[in-house]
């Protein structure tokens, strides 16, 4: 009983990490599956929508759906523009374009620091409490975080499937001249996408602010484990980024529940390394043609 | 004759144009951890340094050997880490030539920092609560707060006494600072029959806590131990063991995080926590201390930064009487020769000898305070043999 009490624990909290590397990885799968880039910045993305949602919500008291939105929409935007200024001159060059996200990413780490301080800031619950379900027990903070991810992940999903820029933006990913002589305008798709990109990490940000606290250095972690939940689950691929990010987070909650948190790193990237050597394309990616 | 009058007519026009003491200015460095999780305790120390020069130049300076000093105060950031401490004291000594520190404030930066301030005869006042922090090697090195190794004993025999809690849980930052409060700690549960049946080390910048605590709580464990943790992150363990519905007795045996708590966890959370409470909030003098401090820097008062005050009093007072901001050495002497020296702290004297084989450690009371709807309330007063 205890084993199970355990394991229950385990999960649930995998499942928030979970679904939090789930946003994070989408939004950084898509920018590369669309735009070919890495985007080294998409870390600061999340720390600006952890702060957007901690000023919101402390400041201007409103209902925290609503500074879900505000956040997802101020950065979507913002990445919008940061696409059109500073990523589409490097359309081509990959290498350039990657830097070129590095030194967005410094820009706004640190400028986050000089207007906001390195202090880290404890945001407040939006909802209290701990559900109880015999002898097990569940903060609703944390059911909420997974409930959220979901919806978002499932409105996402809609946009790309049932949207015409959806799937424009699928058309691109899949073969960019093909998808030219369709008449897709890439000059507009490509902003959106990075926009949309960002906007989920906004959200994941969002949605982690209340649970973690809200600093300029939040966005670090959550941006390294979206490269080894990329890598998991292929690069590219949305369905290899659901898989990887829920799988990954399950994995890390396990093992440092079972094993402590410094075995637990280990055991992580041991895990990443096996990948990349028996499926180099990772769990649901394609190989390169 | 008109020699002689010309002489009389100029140190006339000298004398008064000169007033009674020359004005100067006496640098007091400050050097603590000002980003991060430390946070909390490094504006406690700069708080401190920052109202005692207010005091001081308010009465138009600090009078030594017919000259008023205007204080000033430079304070650098050392992120909690020893290379950066290094650098803030090389800073503080070689380009401020600053010959008294607040600080250094965490063990790890005051192993880096104390070789570089003795050997260049600065006074330092530091947090560090590791055993090194004080010995012969070290003349130069003050410590005002009590650390773990004198208040653990007495605290954790009395709180294992009236909770008969047997097995403990704790987690603790996997450092020089983390490790040695831990240590200490062990070492007082194991004297009075209680053991540490899980304890776990983690990454400083951690801040999901919820595996490694259910890992602790699969222990049967009967209270759950703070140990050192910074004041940030002892609040996010306290919510996050609430959450995951531990409703048993959480310990803090470590220095004052109380707002951090309270503010993190909240009301609710906290109560049930047994804290080492450092100073008497009921009391009008520490009333009055906090009030001007929360007033100046709109954050809750760390229960540190009285004590530093005290021992920037006890310093400006030996500067004072030994005559010198300068001759580092007679200050440290007049300062060891004072005794129930009057502070915001009450009176205070200068003890460790026989622990440390150096007298330099702030002796004043301290207490043990259960956290009941959102404040300390005193429950045990100690001395370094015994609370009660």
């Amino acid at each position: 009983m205890e084993y199970a009490i355990l394991l229950a624990q385990a999960a649930l909290n995998g499942l928030v990490i979970g679904a939090m590397y789930v946003l994070m990885a989408v939004g950084f799968t898509l920018t590369f599956g669309i735009m070919r880039v890495v985007n080294f910045a998409h870390g600061e993305f999340y720390m600006l929508g952890a702060f957007t949602a901690f000023f919101t919500y402390v400041y201007w008291d409103i209902p925290f759906v609503l500074c879900l939105l505000i956040a997802a929409v101020t950065i979507g935007v913002l990445g919008a523009l940061v696409e059109r200024a500073l990523i589409q001159p490097f359309r081509g060059d990959e290498t350039s374009a990657m830097i070129a996200t590095l030194a967005i990413s410094v820009i706004i780490q640190n400028s986050a620091i000089v207007i906001w301080g390195p202090t880290p800031r404890q945001m407040p619950d939006i909802v209290q409490g701990t559900l109880l379900l015999g002898p097990f027990s569940f903060p609703w903070s944390r059911l909420l975080v997974i409930a959220a991810a979901a919806l978002i992940f499932a409105a996402f999903w809609l946009f790309m499937q049932a949207t015409r820029i959806g799937r424009a933006m699928r058309a691109v990913a899949q073969d960019k001249e093909a998808a030219l002589i369709q008449g897709i305008r890439i000059n507009t798709i490509y902003p959106l996408a990075f926009g949309l990109s960002v906007a989920l990490a906004a959200l994941a940000g969002a949605l982690m602010g209340p649970v973690f606290s809200v600093s300029p250095f939040v966005g670090l972690t959550p941006m390294l484990k979206a490269f080894v939940v990329v890598i998991l689950g292929g690069l590219g691929s949305i369905p290899g980024a659901v898989v990887g990010g829920l799988l990954l987070g399950l994995i890390e909650s396990f093992t440092a529940t079972m094993f402590g948190s410094l075995v637990a790193d280990i055991l992580q990237l041991l895990l990443v390394i096996l990948i990349l050597l028996v499926r180099p394309a990772g769990l649901l990616g394609q190989r390169e043609v | 004759m008109r020699k002689l009058s010309k002489i009389a007519i100029v140190s006339c026009a000298l004398s008064l144009s000169l007033p009674a003491v020359s004005a100067e200015t006496l640098k007091l460095g400050v050097l603590a951890t000002l980003s991060g999780s430390g946070t909390a305790w490094g504006i406690a120390m700069q708080g401190a340094a920052e109202l005692a020069a207010e005091d001081v130049n308010s009465r138009g300076g600090l009078e030594v050997a017919g000259k008023k000093y205007t204080v000033e105060i430079t304070a650098y950031d050392d992120r909690y880490k020893a290379a950066d401490a290094l650098t803030a004291v090389n800073r503080l000594i070689f380009d401020d030539q600053i010959k008294f520190i607040v600080g250094p404030l965490g063990s790890a930066p005051a192993l880096a920092v104390l070789p570089v301030s003795t050997e260049n005869k600065v006074i330092t006042m530091t947090l560090a609560f590791t055993p090194k922090a004080l010995s012969p090697d070290f003349p130069y090195s003050f410590r005002p707060v009590i650390p773990t190794d004198v208040f653990s004993d007495p605290q954790v025999k009395w709180v294992v006494d009236k909770l008969g809690a047997k097995r403990i849980g704790t987690l603790y930052p996997n450092d020089e600072s983390g490790q040695q409060v831990s240590i200490a700690n062990e070492a007082a549960y194991n004297k009075v029959g209680a053991t540490f049946v899980a304890k776990e080390p983690f990454e400083r910048e951690r801040v999901d806590f919820v595996p490694l605590l259910t890992r602790v709580l699969a222990q049967k464990i009967d209270a759950f131990e703070l140990d050192g943790n910074a004041p940030q992150t002892a609040g996010l363990l306290v919510k996050q063991l609430r959450e995951l519905g531990f409703k048993g007795p959480i310990i803090r045996t470590g220095g004052d995080a109380t707002p951090d708590i309270l503010q993190i966890a909240g009301k609710e959370a906290a109560e049930n926590i047994y804290v080492h409470q450092a100073v008497d909030p009921a009391s009008p003098v520490m009333k009055e201390y906090t009030r001007r401090f929360e007033a100046k820097y709109k954050v809750p008062m760390n229960a540190f930064s009285p004590f530093f005050y005290a021992n920037i009093q006890a310093l400006f007072s030996a500067m004072k009487q030994a005559g010198t901001v300068t001759d580092t050495d007679k200050v440290r002497e007049t300062m060891l020769g004072m005794s129930n020296f009057a502070t915001v702290l009450g009176k205070v004297n200068w003890t460790g000898e026989a622990q440390w084989k150096s007298n330099q450690q702030l002796d004043a009371p301290f207490y043990v305070a259960v956290l009941k709807d959102g404040a300390p309330q005193i429950v045990a007063r100690c001395n370094p043999t015994e609370c009660k």
